[in-house]
């Protein structure tokens, strides 16, 4: 089955305010002037598995916007994210996306 | 960094080219990181809490859990990597993994010192001009910033 027509998963209807899911984590990385360019879209491609492309492009978003989403999963996931991003020296943070 | 290629591929393993100066920069400039980090308490040093930033900045009860959880395994990481290179400082020829160790290393200083000099994008070394101990901060930032780009040119060169 190719990704392409695939039918779209079809959700029960539910309500906001009471739906708590898991996996609505947003990791953000901030800009900071220390960190070098280079540096930091290595470090995306290594984490993430991104192809240097997409870690360009976030590595750009975080320069030029401050700030970029470079990845998001379920709250534990999201700590792992962090956690390996604090290693390497970046600036991240999470949250919850809303 | 005066060699052409600092960091190059050797197979397996890379090569390492650089001065004997650098080397003991670099092993010296270590072993204060490591001393730092094993030593001291982030809140005890603005440069250091730059090492361990917040995962939750808004919540501090769930970044207390967040630092009780993560912290020790950060920080021993932190301290293994700084041996790394002090043991291999002089070494010819190293692993990618001691590799990645200094990347990691120099990174870490660069982010220590940085924070120190309260650096910008648009920091120069003019900045520093008549304060002798922020000027030699500033060159010895600059020349782990060579090192770090040079580490990362060469793992790239291997894609």
């Amino acid at each position: 089955v190719s990704p392409g027509v695939a039918p779209a998963e079809i959700r029960e209807p539910v309500d906001e305010d009471v739906r708590e899911p898991d996996w609505p984590w947003i990791v953000i990385v901030w800009n900071d002037p220390i960190n070098l360019m280079s540096y930091v879209t290595w470090v995306f491609q290594k984490l993430f598995g991104y192809p240097r492309p997409k870690a360009e492009k976030l590595m750009w978003d975080v320069h030029t916007k401050g700030k970029a989403v470079v990845a998001n999963g379920s709250q534990t996931e999201a700590e792992g994210y962090v956690a390996r991003l604090h290693a390497y020296g970046l600036w991240a943070t999470m949250q919850r996306d809303r | 960094v005066q060699a052409e290629a600092p960091f190059r591929r050797d197979g397996e393993r890379y090569a390492v080219e650089l001065s004997v100066e650098l080397r003991r920069s670099l092993r010296g400039w270590a072993e204060d990181l490591r001393e730092l980090v094993a030593t001291q308490d982030p809140s005890s040093d603005a440069s250091l809490q730059r090492l361990f930033p917040p995962a939750y900045p808004d919540d501090v009860l769930q970044n207390l859990d967040y630092e009780e959880t993560t912290h020790d395994e950060l920080r021993d990481a932190r301290v293994a990597s700084a041996e790394t290179l002090i043991r291999t400082a002089d070494e010819t020829s190293i692993s990618e993994e001691e590799l990645l160790a200094w990347m990691r290393t120099c990174n870490d200083l660069r982010l220590v010192l940085g924070t120190r000099l309260d650096l910008t994008e648009e920091t120069t070394e003019g900045d520093f001009a008549g304060d002798e101990r922020a000027s030699e901060t500033y060159r010895a930032y600059v020349l782990l910033s060579a090192v770090v780009e040079t580490i990362v040119g060469s793992l790239e060169a291997d894609e």
